[in-house]
């Protein structure tokens, strides 16, 4: 469903991401674990691109949806000023390609039949990244509900304005999903009022209303008060179990074993370890994720 | 003496009249420039934080950058003199040339004040937006906008405020009964005419600028009390 390829992000001259792929399939409910500053949330906000990534793709159902990544295409490499310089060394086609990929030499100013082609790609492969989000849900640490806007309108504007829904389906569909997480009575109230936990709530069934084949969770619990971390992650266990595919970054271990299929260690930005949670959680190979199990369970 | 003199203008007619028809043209010019500012302000603010989102707003960034950098950097009454006899040295104009640069010399403090209250809204109303599939344009109107007016309104209160003070250096580009740049100012120094009292004139003009303002600042509070109301929380610290 979503595959990212080779994904790397700089922030500056800081390299965040280098170099990720991850295939995640329908249903699959992919947990991300790892040190802070690791780059867990970057590489899950790359999904959706909230973060532009440096180089790389990612590719939703099938269609582009970042822009085309001209080392990932052999035959834009080779119409490229660079291919063509080191050809007229002698070099073999075969050495040239793994060449530029390997010491990334593409710059500025490849030539004009290289953009052509990178734009004719993202015209062919590609998707309006603003159509492709409306089917990844985005679950934010700090709830991000719209502070202008009552629980009921939080609700229904984005699926009304997009044509998702008509008014009166939104109207009806938010009812019974306040209803779920019983909190009919706040409809009309604002955000400020909320408590933390009914903000995150309120904040999960808001993407819901899209109904989004994917939901991206980026710390769902870290900005909540010990005792209403329950709240929202029992809401998140219950959509586990209807299916939805989920990709969680999460320092909630317990639930991480619990509700995932799959784990991801993420270490300096590369994905240091991929597996099912029993075998990430009970016979860790990684040492560098054996230590950080050893400090946080 | 003092108080003589003012009672003197307060029972003379004619002198009551020229006041009255410069506190009017006062009002008329700081209306129609505040509407300027304020139109020229929100584009320009608009246009400087999209350049952020599209690239081919970059150009126009600079343009802007380099609009209110003149306008807040150099003085408005030598603004003033460069647009009436140079820019707009069209007979019969100067009223109007005389109003086009205080909004235009507006805009550019307004436009400051609005982009700093669109960048005091937390960037993740934003990005909770966009996740949702909203294109930066409908986010910002929709969801950052009506946020970013509750911090931009006192400020923009403030500047019409001073602007209205402002305008009272437009007779320096002439004046005579009857047209645009005859303000309050003026009608004090025409009754200065009669009575030769500066501080008795001066006070009456004084009066009249005070009542202006003071209703200015009502209406202002009035408006941020109405747009207060869907944040209740810590309204009483």
């Amino acid at each position: 469903m979503i595959n990212a390829v080779n994904i790397y992000k700089n922030f500056g001259k800081n390299e965040v991401i280098k170099g990720a792929s991850l295939n995640i399939e329908k249903a699959e409910r992919v947990v991300i674990i790892g040190p802070s500053g690791g780059g867990k949330s970057t590489l899950l906000r790359c999904l959706n691109l909230l973060e532009e990534v440096t180089s790389g793709e990612v590719i939703l159902d099938g269609k582009l949806i970042s822009p085309p990544d001209a080392y990932l295409h052999e035959d834009i490499l080779r119409l490229s000023k660079t291919y063509k310089r080191l050809q007229k060394e002698g070099k073999s086609d075969e050495d040239i390609i793994s060449e530029i990929r390997a010491k990334r030499l593409l710059k500025n100013g490849e030539g004009f039949a290289f953009k052509r082609a990178l734009k004719e790609t993202s015209a062919k492969y590609g998707q309006d990244i603003n159509v492709a989000r409306r089917k990844m849900g985005m679950v934010f640490q700090q709830f991000n509900l719209f502070n202008n806007m009552t629980v009921m309108q939080n609700l229904v504007y984005v699926p009304v304005k997009l044509k998702v829904l008509t008014k009166e389906e939104a109207k009806k569909k938010a009812e019974n999903l306040l209803a779920r997480i019983n909190l009919s009575d706040k409809k009309d109230a604002y955000p400020s009022s909320l408590s933390g936990g009914q903000k995150q709530r309120v904040a999960i069934i808001r993407s819901l209303m899209m109904n989004p084949e994917v939901m991206l969770f980026d710390e769902p619990t870290s900005a909540l008060d010990p005792e209403m971390v329950g709240e929202v992650l029992s809401l998140i266990k219950d959509l586990a179990n209807e299916g939805m595919t989920m990709v969680i970054v999460t320092h909630e271990m317990g639930f991480a074993r619990e509700v995932a299929t799959r784990v991801l260690f993420i270490d300096g930005g590369k994905i240091a370890e991929d597996d099912v949670p029993e075998e990430i959680f009970s016979r860790p190979k990684n040492p560098r994720l054996k230590e950080f199990l050893s400090k946080v369970l | 003496m003092l108080f003589e003199d003012i009672w003197k203008i307060l029972t003379n007619g004619e002198l009551m009249g020229y006041y009255f028809q410069g506190f009017l043209h006062t009002i008329i010019v700081t209306f129609i420039a505040v509407g300027i500012g304020l139109i020229l302000g929100f584009a320009v603010a608009i246009i400087k934080i999209s350049a952020g989102n599209y690239k081919f707003m970059k150009i126009p960034a600079v343009i802007c950058n380099l609009y209110t950098t003149v306008f807040r950097g150099t003085p408005v009454a030598l603004q003033l003199f460069i647009m009436v006899f140079a820019v707009f040295a069209i007979p019969g104009f100067k009223p109007a040339a005389a109003i086009i640069t205080f909004g235009i010399n507006s805009g550019a403090y307004v436009s400051e004040n609005i982009r700093a209250g669109i960048t005091s809204v937390d960037n993740g109303q934003m990005e909770a937006g966009r996740a949702m599939g909203l294109n930066w344009l409908q986010t910002m109107i929709r969801i950052i906008l009506p946020q970013a007016v509750k911090n931009i309104i006192p400020a923009i209160g403030n500047e019409m405020i001073a602007l209205l003070k402002e305008t009272s250096i437009i007779s320096m580009v002439g004046s005579t009964v009857g047209t645009l740049t005859f303000d309050l100012n003026f009608a004090s120094r025409t009754a200065y005419k009669t009575v030769t009292n500066y501080l008795a004139t001066g006070i009456i003009a004084a009066v009249f600028y005070l009542a202006v303002v003071y209703f200015m600042v009502f209406i202002i509070k009035i408006i941020e009390r109405k747009l207060g109301s869907n944040d209740k929380r810590g309204k009483h610290i």
